[in-house]
């Protein structure tokens, strides 16, 4: 009798111990896994959107964080590579049975750590992606937390050639986004019926891009668009200044809105237009103390990817507040439905995931300031023309 | 006019990447080690530079200086260390010295990442540019390419006219030899090691004022420095220097003519298209 009371005991036991676990894990906090790019190419802006994050559940555990329980970030270094954000991506699902996850930043690693999230059916907002090829049908479990990469520098074609610019020239880093930017400006200025006079791709690390500067400076643009990252972003400046080329309009995508930038490219910056999903002066739901808390607790000024950062937060939060659970397919089907104010604006997205909240806005470099210059409403300035380049 | 702007663009690029090659041909040369490391002392020194202008505004000129002593320094106490022990494993020792340059870059690299962060930066400094009948020529590049080539011509003169670079060259041609003449062959080894490493951060410290650099572009910097070696030979400094500056005009020309993309690419192409058109030579290269 003794061996069998034995083995009745010890499958009783086995049968109770992942029941224990469960228990364990409910008492503790919600783990929210993501991966960043703290290492890598993108890793400037990167950091701004974990900041953001890492301030709303700070915020969050404060008041008593979700459902009774508080909030733990676990966050992995992708190292800016896509192979190794799906590496830890499926360690922070299979391995860190993390119970939410918020997407990593860029569309390039987003895209392919997507099918993932698909996979394993894991509700997640994705701030640092605005490839809109990702949020397609079929997709559904990948969630869009910023504006579209097809609206990076809408605004500067119309008025530049309102302002009597004819010729264009186009450059883009070869990354998912950057890509997509670079696609939707050159086909905006041929139904513009501006006269696109140089376009060029490449990757990063990068060339010298003086070769590249000589040759848009032999193509006489009155308009030069960069559909860049940080370091492009730098690099384009300087090489266009090296040869005496400044173009009436100089806009970059990402790069310029970085307090970094300012202190690389030094006074070079002075002019350049650049894009923000999110502004100091947005009268969004809770911008002023996001914009406080995050000087106080970084000592710096946070930027749109913080924003996005923050925002995803908030809107996770809501869905979880909503549909009172973890369940992941409640908070998906929940996130497709519902709109959410956040500090970066109204969340809301179409049946796909696909973002459909506020829009980009166009910020420009006046005096080692910026300041936005689009919306008309809340301009903080006119746009400046032309370029000085020195 | 054109042609001249591309001209004085390649050659002042190249002149950049004459000092990054030949600093890596002098260990090379001499220690027969490939060193996996050459990149990250360039991103260190390139990353100090950057971190000590934004700090106290020095100009970056005049810590190139500083960045090879302190550099050599370090090199006078790894190569002891690191690299003299493996001298006895003979011909083993190459591979065991690529495994140890591979570790050795790791660790740099992590503590340029802890000191400095992992953010690509530059240094806004001589941001002027000279203007002469259309042509246009940046004032830090110029002030990078003159002073790498500058450096790298003060290294062939160093070599070539002075004892200690007899001494250093005929190390690197047949040990044997330099023994029979009396020369310190092991001393040889070490000044090789300190001077090379010395004269990468002095390229790193010139090579910040044009190009954006971070942690991670120490394998880049190795890659394209034992390209141009390959181009123009093991401890041929002459050919080496020819490499550097025809690379420099080569980028410029393809980043001018087909765009980013034909420019970073180049490089490795011209490495398989030299390998496939002359194997001995390579095969010497890496011997």
């Amino acid at each position: 009798m003794r061996p069998f009371t034995s083995w009745l005991g010890a499958a009783a036991l086995a049968c109770l111990l992942p029941g224990l676990a469960v228990t364990a894990r409910a008492a503790g906090p919600i783990v929210i896994g993501e991966t960043t790019s703290e290492t890598g190419p993108l890793n400037v802006d990167a950091q701004y959107q974990l900041r953001g994050t890492q301030l709303a559940i700070d915020e969050i555990n404060k008041q008593g964080g979700w459902l009774g329980r508080k909030l733990e970030l676990r966050v992995y270094d992708d190292q800016s590579t896509p192979g190794t954000a799906v590496r830890l991506y499926t360690r922070l699902i299979t391995d860190d049975h993390v119970e939410l996850l918020l997407g990593p930043y860029s569309s390039g690693i987003t895209q392919a750590v997507a099918p993932l999230i698909n996979k394993y059916r894991m509700a997640t907002i994705e701030p640092g992606a605005s490839l809109p090829d990702i949020f397609q049908k079929g997709n559904e479990w990948n969630v869009q937390g910023i504006a579209s990469s097809l609206q990076y520098l809408e605004q500067v074609l119309p008025l530049a050639k309102q302002k009597g610019a004819a010729t264009v020239a186009v450059v883009g880093l070869k990354s998912a986004f950057s890509l997509a930017c670079y696609n939707a400006r050159v086909e905006q200025a041929k139904k513009l019926g501006m006269n696109v006079v140089y376009t060029a791709t490449y990757s990063l690390p990068g060339p010298d891009f003086n070769g590249m500067a000589l040759a848009m400076k032999n193509a006489h643009p009155d308009v030069v668009l960069g559909c860049t990252y940080y370091p492009d972003a730098v690099g384009f400046t300087q090489a266009l200044h090296n040869q005496g080329f400044a173009p009436r309009f100089l806009a970059l995508t990402i790069g310029p809105v970085e307090a970094s930038f300012l202190k690389d490219v030094g006074p070079l910056a002075n002019g350049i237009i650049s894009n923000t999903s999110w502004w100091y002066n947005f009268k969004t739901k809770g911008n002023a103390k996001f914009i406080a808390d995050y000087k106080a607790t970084f000592h710096e000024d946070p930027d749109y990817h913080a924003a996005a950062g923050y925002s995803a937060v908030e809107t996770l939060g809501a869905a979880v507040a909503a549909t009172h659970s973890l369940d992941q397919a409640k908070i998906r089907d929940w996130l497709l439905h519902h709109k959410v104010d956040t500090v970066q604006g109204q969340f809301m997205v179409d049946q796909y995931g696909l973002y459909m909240g506020q829009g980009q806005q166009l910020v420009q470099v006046q005096n080692g300031v910026l300041k936005l210059i689009t919306p008309a409403d809340l301009a903080q300035a006119p746009l400046e023309v032309p370029y000085p380049g020195t | 006019m054109l042609a001249a702007q591309l001209i004085i663009d390649g050659v002042l690029l190249g002149g950049t990447y004459v000092l990054v090659a030949q600093s890596l041909n002098l260990i090379f040369g001499v220690m027969g080690v490939v060193n996996l490391a050459h990149g990250s002392f360039i991103v260190l020194s390139g990353l100090f530079t950057a971190w000590f202008f934004g700090l106290y505004g020095v100009s970056p000129l005049l810590l190139v200086p500083l960045t090879f002593a302190v550099v050599f320094a370090a090199g006078v106490v790894l190569q002891p260390v690191l690299l003299e022990p493996l001298v006895k494993y003979g011909r083993r020792m190459e591979l065991m010295s690529l495994m140890v340059t591979f570790g050795l870059n790791y660790v740099l690299v992590e503590i340029a990442l802890q000191a400095f962060g992992s953010n690509y930066v530059t240094v806004p400094y001589l941001q002027g540019v000279w203007s002469w009948h259309g042509i246009t020529v940046s004032q830090s590049l110029v002030a990078a390419g003159a002073l790498g080539g500058l450096l790298a011509l003060l290294l062939h003169l160093g070599l070539n006219r002075t004892t200690f670079g007899k001494s250093l060259l005929a190390a690197s041609q047949s040990e044997v030899g330099a023994l029979s003449c009396g020369i310190d062959v092991r001393r040889m080894r070490l000044a090789a090691f300190a001077v090379g490493v010395g004269l990468a951060a002095a390229a790193g410290a010139l090579l910040v004022l044009v190009l954006p650099m971070a942690a991670e572009s120490a394998d880049q910097l190795t890659i394209l420095a034992f390209v141009i070696i390959a181009l123009g030979g093991l401890g041929n400094y002459r050919g080496v220097a020819v490499a550097a500056l025809l690379l420099g005009l080569a980028q410029s020309a393809m980043g001018f003519l087909v765009g980013g993309d034909a420019e970073t690419v180049l490089p490795y192409l011209l490495l398989i298209l030299f390998m496939a058109a002359r194997p001995k030579r390579f095969a010497r290269a890496v011997r």
